[in-house]
């Protein structure tokens, strides 16, 4: 085999395995990313499910019956529900995590969350702020379908209590018809920076991993100019 | 030729950079085309040391070039 067609062989391995090396460290980088951010969401969920149950205790029944302090239906939804919405996500951060289903499954929970604190607080438009706030959460995974599962969720539920049950959710018997439309605004909005934030965000990663491929076949270069000089120097040495 | 080995040098990274191309000779390419370019192919240059990065019309080391 001719010394060309060997430094060729080489080259192309050595190309191969850096750039195989950058997608594993990409891969990995994202993993963990996800991981992380299934690990907050199961923390977040019991304390939803805890801070949840308080409402429906203290704030809840007054919201609901006037003055009337009693252990009210919403400590049960509080309670049971609460469980049921926390019990799939919790679960499957901690037995999968970093798979897909893992982070659509907690974007649902983490809306439905949402619609069953804005329900607890009487509908209360302050409470609607948690919908945002879980979005930005929600980004924190990078992964910018997982925020469309997300809208979808709180979009439906927003579209099927506005007409079952309106004050549930807005905490009048008879808004707007185009109340729904108003919020769903603001939530496309919202993510819509979102969802450039998370491709940006996956793009810099990329290009980070990439970095780290180029330094490798950098110091792969200078590692064969010194071989050749090393060789060189031996052989000049051999001629004398 | 002179290869501008400078640490120091608070500028950092390159403003062109010439490759080889398919059909024989270099193609000159900017930071932003030479980025687009697949990693595979990048990463070829770079440890075939076929790539010579440029700042301001004069030649850098690679190592120079890749410190941003």
């Amino acid at each position: 085999m001719s010394v060309a067609r060997k430094a060729l062989e080489m080259t192309q391995a050595a190309t191969e395995a850096i750039v195989q090396r950058a997608e594993t460290r990409y891969e990995a980088h994202r993993q963990e990313m996800f991981r992380s951010a299934d690990r907050m969401f199961a923390g977040l969920m019991i304390g939803q499910w805890i801070f949840a149950i308080f409402i429906a205790l203290t704030f809840s029944p007054y919201g609901w019956q006037g003055k009337v302090k009693t252990v009210h239906m919403h400590v049960w939804i509080a309670v049971l529900l609460g469980a049921a919405i926390t019990s799939l996500p919790v679960a499957l951060a901690w037995f999968r995590p970093g798979e897909p289903l893992t982070r659509h499954a907690v974007a649902v929970g983490q809306m439905l969350w949402s619609a069953l604190l804005i329900h607890l607080t009487g509908g209360r438009i302050e409470t609607h702020f948690h919908v945002f706030g879980s979005l930005a959460l929600l980004a924190f995974y990078r992964d910018w379908p997982v925020l469309i599962t997300g809208t979808v969720v709180v979009a439906t539920d927003h579209l099927l209590r506005g007409i079952l049950w309106p004050e549930s959710v807005y905490g009048i018997p008879n808004p707007e018809w185009w109340r729904f439309l108003e919020h769903a605004f603001w939530v496309v909005f919202c993510i819509s920076f979102l969802i450039l934030s998370c491709r940006r965000s996956q793009k810099d990663m990329r290009v980070m991993a990439e970095r780290g491929a180029e330094l490798e076949a950098l110091s792969e270069n200078q590692w064969r100019n010194s071989s050749v000089l090393e060789r060189a120097a031996a052989d000049t040495r051999g001629d004398r | 030729m002179t290869v501008d080995t400078n640490i120091g040098d608070a500028r950092k990274g390159y403003d062109r950079v010439e490759v080889p191309a398919p059909g024989g000779g270099t193609r000159s390419l900017t930071p932003k085309q030479f980025e687009i370019l697949p990693l595979r192919e990048r990463v070829s240059f770079l440890i075939e040391g076929t790539a010579q990065f440029f700042r301001d019309g004069r030649p850098i080391s690679p190592s120079e070039a890749m410190r941003t």
